[in-house]
């Protein structure tokens, strides 16, 4: 995508990915913090959090290249799920993950062909990662249900 | 319309592709984009052949062959493995969901009343039990795998709709993948 070109159609769907990657990363440092008690979990957690860190400055420098300002993450977030134990945080990072897949079908509805090849990839990969946490499949990833 | 689109899909050149993201929405876009497509595409020569379906549509019928081929698949899968509860359970889960994405790919494809043509026959189903059960879902896990990378490729040029719901399939499959190599682990 080159800067001159990006719709604001475009710079919305970018920002709105980069707010549902910075709850993530948020989200991720709470589901990491209550899953000590699972190597494997954990394991899992940690690297879930540093794709969607790579994912968020992707998207910030995909909307800084089409000519806009990131919006900067909130300081801190209402959590969705009130977490205290290791199933709780499991129940989060589905939630994130959800929001996630979520906001990157709306990068799949514009007309630019790599920002919806972006939206699907991210897609997928978030739906994955959904799917590990809540141990089930979904059939429609990133619809509201 | 919507329902005779739904119930036997017929193919016919006057096949639209709905546009909005509403049932109600859609139905009254995709008439508005059938009468353009026949008025559009017929112009002076009504007598002459019809003319080829527009893109969209070959997008979509080809999501929905793929997707009744994979139902197929599930069907004789879960006939193969009546011997594992396990196996069974979860093939019926993920069957569901194939089911629903050929529903949802179906209600998108709107005919003319009075173009209805007899459905093509149902896909032919794979031979199953040749492979045993661990081959089976290995299969299985790889036509997951390509039905889920033509969706991503094809979305690239769908209507920016239709480019969503494929996303969102192309996702709920590639789900699978990981599901049945491990069911195949354990199996």
């Amino acid at each position: 995508m080159t800067g001159a070109k990006a719709s604001p159609q475009a710079v919305a769907a970018l920002q709105a990915a980069l707010a549902a990657e910075q709850a993530a990363c948020y989200g991720y440092g709470v589901v990491g913090a209550h899953l000590n008690v699972s190597r494997s979990q954990s394991r899992s957690a940690e690297a879930d959090w540093v794709a969607h860190q790579v994912a968020r400055d992707n998207l910030a420098a995909l909307i800084t290249s089409a000519g806009a300002a990131p919006n900067p993450a909130p300081v801190a977030y209402q959590l969705p799920v009130h977490v205290r134990t290791a199933a709780q945080a499991r129940s989060l990072a589905v939630v994130l993950e959800d929001e996630v897949a979520q906001a990157y079908l709306g990068l799949v509805a514009l007309g630019d062909r790599s920002l919806r090849a972006l939206g699907g990839r991210e897609l997928t990969a978030a739906a994955l990662r959904a799917a590990g946490w809540r141990h089930a499949t979904v059939a429609f990833p990133g619809m509201a249900r | 319309m919507l329902d005779a689109a739904a119930q036997g899909a017929p193919r016919t050149e006057e096949e639209a592709v709905t546009v909005g993201p509403t049932r109600r929405g859609l139905l009254a876009a995709s008439a508005a984009g059938a009468a353009l497509l026949i008025s559009g595409c017929r112009g002076v020569q009504v007598l002459g052949s019809p003319p080829p379906a527009a893109p969209d549509v070959r997008l979509l019928r080809a999501a929905i062959t793929a997707e009744s081929q994979l139902v197929a698949r599930y069907h004789a899968a879960i006939g193969a493995a009546a011997g594992s509860s396990v196996v069974t359970a979860k093939l019926t889960a993920v069957l569901a969901e194939h089911e629903q994405h050929l529903a949802q790919l179906r209600s998108r494809l709107i005919v003319p009343s009075g173009s209805a043509r007899a459905p093509k026959p149902a896909a032919t189903s794979p031979a199953a039990g040749t492979a045993g059960l661990t081959g089976t879902l290995s299969e299985l896990a790889a036509a997951e795998q390509a039905a889920a990378q033509r969706l991503a490729a094809d979305l690239l040029t769908a209507p920016p709709s239709l480019a969503q719901l494929m996303a969102s399939i192309s996702a709920s499959e590639a789900t699978h993948v990981p599901l049945l190599r491990q069911l195949g682990r354990t199996a």
